[in-house]
């Protein structure tokens, strides 16, 4: 018994980690353009094809291209489309990410069939190790790690440079940001690009796991970020990730010990916490007081 | 004042100064701002009042180029025109905004780091932290602090200090005096005093009629978005033209 | 809810209107009507092929009609009323299919359900009831929210529903599987009534003072709550009847289908019907109308191109799956250029006179 919960312990910490990223990579542009990215999900994406198709041309060559094509469709989102949009609200903004969304996943379509591809990306990692007669799943000790090495390097970033300071600055308090000078598109572009990175690495959390990607490999993780975002304060960096991680955790909790019968419903079960958490703390777990998430 | 007589305070070039020709501001057609002239010589503490919805703030933000808006705007005899305000902070403009807008959950220092982003050199930087924290000792003091933890009256000091920062010839203040102690307000105008004797041109939007009207080298009224009245510091005794000040 | 008279109710039902004015309103409703039976009469001059999809649009329409009566209401995102299409087409699947069928292809049912059974019409009108009820209920929750956070709460709701009725086989068929045997009752001409009968409803639901007191708010929220309007209970009320409608369209949705399955009814329908709402102009029922008739018939075009087209000695087609390309690029470029929409959220109004504009949306916080 306290095998299996230490087991489950740990994939919930996996997927909560994983989400968490997910969730942290849209609260990153939130915070400075108000931009609830649901195309984050075709970033995603595009990431896992890369890693599916260039994968026998070894990790060193596959891990880096997954990432830069991660951040090159990032940047080109912000280029193209929501540059354009700076004074629309949020909730034109998330319809317009809706839409780019849905135009992708066509484009994937036509490009790459309806039908998954499939690769053994890092197949080594897909393997179950038993340790002091408890299994565990290698891939989900090198998810936290992973996670864990991205948070510390990003918080580095934001509290150590220059340009993350900048970041950071952003992120609270555009206007004022501007205001004193900090060159918004920079900034803009560069949170574009740093959650694009964030992207990558869940690209190459899931496609680990499943080995196949489609057209629509990325849209149901980034639907549940953006749910945990929301519910944890999507206006603070550290509510994304927070809120993020608690709907991976409890989602993945739920699906090992609720009775078989139950666990069909486990997203239902999620969706009413989520709403719950929305009525009593609508700017979010971590956001005291009323946030300032306006439509 | 030691920091006065340091000529090397602000600016290398002296004598840069701020020029507003018919000023225009509208929100979604709603005019705020009607055509303002005015101007702001180095040396020089200007005073913008009258009352809410005048237009004051948004002429300050008109000037940084946060809002859309017409006319001329000079600095140096150069336009500014459609620069947006990050670029208008590196000609030489610093706002320290209503309200302070302080990074809350940075620490002191680091506010005031963000405040250097804008500078016109790499080379002035330590030198302009150093007449910060002179001119506020407080915040050498409070360095780690995060500044949402401070006073009302110390985070105008972090604004200010912010603001002069990327080393500004001209500085703007709106509503500087908001919500503050009386000695906090005199504490923020003595700072105002020695900025000013430093050679920086100040123009300072406030709701305290007669402090800043005593304060000031010249204060316009607004009203309506117009330049209604321009006041003496002596003119600051009269209430007459204090009461013709607020309800036109 | 007491009934306080305010600054903003003042504004909304008081501003000077010549005759012309009043009747502009009408004019609107009866363009709406004329465009969409000149739309339902091309079938005749498009062939057979047209006449399904037509049908389908004009249950979309009625989608996007209950989309437009809350969110260009009150200015709130919902991404949660196909949850209310679902359960109306649930319910019409339920009481239409024949009694001896569904004991055979449902066998798990709550033991009730398997004789009630009721016409068509009275089925849809049920379906509309269940849709406004499911509404109701959870509006107190729901309607306490704004922006992003009711956009997630909406989605939750869908989320919860839809996941309810792909697992819940006392309700409905077991896992995953859809509902077959609807009968084959419902033609065009029919669904262009209901379709009229729709926007006719949205038309006379404009004029009411929830409605009303709702623009207002969404107009100004600060005048609103100082004058006493209490937006809460006035949004439950916009919401349940979104909610009918919605129901009803389910409904329709189950009779044009014919075949029910809770996949149909998720995020996809979602996207489509609020790309239409967004296309058309998100703030006037004319938006709504145009928006899905422009993007329904584009669609059409693009199926018969895919098909190819004979002009001249050329055949013109685009590739398969360019369809949804075009639609998106569509939409995409609409946010972009024209973010209100084909109709700038405005209604028509009588061509001699001046438009006379609906206001936009709150204003846009800068940044």
């Amino acid at each position: 018994m306290t095998g299996q919960l230490i087991q489950s312990l740990v994939d919930a910490l996996s997927a909560g980690a994983t989400l968490g990223l997910a969730a942290l990579s849209i609260g990153l542009v939130f915070g400075v353009i108000r931009l609830a990215n649901f195309a984050q999900a075709e970033i995603i994406t595009a990431s896992a094809y890369c890693l599916i198709f260039t994968w026998e041309l070894g990790w060193f060559i596959a891990v880096p291209l997954s990432i830069l094509v991660a951040v090159a469709m990032s940047l080109l989102m912000e280029f193209t489309v929501f540059s354009r949009m700076r004074s629309a609200n949020p909730a034109t903004l998330l319809i317009a990410s809706f839409g780019l969304s849905f135009l992708l996943q066509r484009v994937y379509e036509l490009m790459f069939s309806n039908n998954v591809r499939t690769a053994p990306v890092a197949s080594g990692l897909a393997q179950t190790v038993e340790f002091a007669g408890v299994r565990i799943q290698l891939l989900s000790v090198a998810t936290i790690v992973i996670a864990g090495l991205l948070l510390l390097g990003l918080h580095l970033f934001l509290t150590r440079t220059s340009m993350g300071l900048q970041l950071k600055a952003a992120a609270a308090d555009f206007r004022t940001a501007r205001l004193i000078g900090i060159p918004a598109g920079r900034v803009i572009a560069l949170s574009f690009a740093l959650s694009g990175i964030l992207a990558a690495a869940v690209a190459f959390v899931l496609t680990v796991q499943s080995g196949a990607v489609g057209p629509t490999f990325g849209v149901q993780i980034t639907i549940l970020a953006l749910v945990g975002a929301v519910i944890g304060g999507i206006d603070k960096i550290s509510g994304s990730l927070a809120g993020g991680f608690l709907v991976g955790f409890v989602t993945s909790m739920l699906a090992t010990w609720l009775p078989q019968e139950m666990s069909n419903f486990k997203d239902a079960y999620v969706f009413v916490l989520v709403i719950g958490v929305l009525l009593f703390r609508p700017s979010g777990l971590l956001i005291k007081g009323r946030g300032v998430a306006r439509t | 004042m030691s920091i006065a007589d340091d000529a090397r305070f602000g600016s290398r070039q002296p004598g840069r100064g701020l020029r507003v020709e018919g000023l225009q501001v509208a929100y979604g057609g709603v005019p705020a701002v009607r055509g303002i002239d005015l101007e702001v010589k180095a040396g020089e503490a200007v005073g913008l009042i009258g009352p809410n919805g005048a237009g004051k703030s948004s002429t300050l933000l008109g000037i940084m180029g946060a809002i859309a808006r017409s006319g001329r705007v000079l600095v140096d005899g150069q336009d500014l025109a459609g620069l947006p305000p990050e670029k208008v902070v590196r000609r030489g403009v610093a706002l320290v905004p209503e309200g302070r807008h302080v990074f809350a959950e940075l620490s002191v220092a680091d506010n005031l780091r963000l405040g250097a982003v804008a500078r016109r050199d790499r080379t002035g930087y330590s030198e302009a932290m150093e007449h910060v924290l002179t001119l506020f000792p407080m915040l050498r003091d409070f360095g780690h602090r995060q500044a949402g933890l401070l006073s009302g009256g110390q985070q105008q000091q972090l604004a200010i200090g912010r603001a002069l920062m990327s080393d500004p010839d001209i500085l703007l203040l709106d509503e500087p005096s908001l919500g503050l102690s009386p000695t906090a307000v005199d504490t923020v105008f003595e700072a105002l005093d020695v900025i000013r004797a430093a050679g920086k041109a100040v123009l300072v939007v406030e709701q305290r009629a007669e402090f800043t009207i005593a304060f000031c080298d010249r204060t316009f009224v607004l009203h309506d978005g117009e330049i209604t009245l321009t006041l003496k510091p002596q003119d600051a005794e009269k209430v007459d033209v204090l009461t013709k000040a607020y309800f036109g | 809810m007491s009934e306080p008279v305010g600054v903003v109710n003042a504004s909304v039902t008081s501003s000077p209107r010549g005759l012309w004015c009043r009747l502009g309103p009408l004019w609107s409703l009866v363009s709406l009507l004329a465009i969409v039976y000149v739309v339902t009469l091309m079938n005749s001059f498009l062939g057979d092929s047209v006449q399904v999809q037509l049908q389908y649009a004009l249950v979309n329409l009625i989608i996007v009609v209950a989309l437009q009566i809350f969110i260009g209401t009150s200015g709130v995102l919902s991404f949660g009323h196909v949850a209310f299409v679902a359960v109306g087409a649930w319910t019409v699947g339920l009481l239409t299919i024949d009694p001896e069928l569904k004991r055979n292809l449902l066998p798990d049912l709550f033991p009730f359900l398997f004789d009630l059974n009721a016409p068509w019409l009275v089925a849809v009108v049920i379906g509309g009831v269940v849709g406004g009820l499911l509404a109701l209920v959870v509006s107190p929750v729901l309607m306490r929210l704004n922006g992003l956070q009711a956009g997630i709460a909406t989605f939750a709701l869908l989320g919860v529903v839809n996941q309810v009725l792909t697992y819940w086989s006392s309700v409905g068929p077991r896992s995953g599987q859809s509902m077959v045997g609807i009968p084959d009752v419902l033609n065009l001409q029919t669904t262009m009534l209901f379709a009229m009968a729709a926007i006719v409803a949205a038309w006379l639901f404009q004029r009411t003072r929830p409605s009303r007191l709702l623009r207002a708010a969404r107009e100004d929220g600060i005048a609103a709550a100082s004058s006493g309007i209490n937006v809460v209970s006035q949004r439950i009320i916009v919401f349940a009847v979104s909610g009918i409608v919605a129901g009803v369209a389910g409904g329709l949705f189950a009779l044009t289908n014919r075949v029910v399955q809770s996949s149909q009814l998720n995020i996809e329908l979602t996207f489509v019907t609020l790309a239409m709402l967004v296309l058309g102009g998100m703030l006037s029922l004319s938006g709504a109308v145009i928006g899905t008739l422009v993007f329904s018939l584009v669609d059409v075009l693009l199926v018969r191109l895919q098909n190819g087209v004979e002009i001249g000695a050329y055949v013109v087609s685009v590739p398969q799956g360019a369809r949804a390309i075009i639609l998106g690029l569509i939409l995409v470029g609409m946010l972009l250029f024209r973010p209100s929409g084909i109709t700038g959220g405005r209604e028509f109004v009588w061509p001699l006179r001046r438009e006379r504009p609906l206001p936009g949306m709150p204003p846009t916080n800068e940044s």
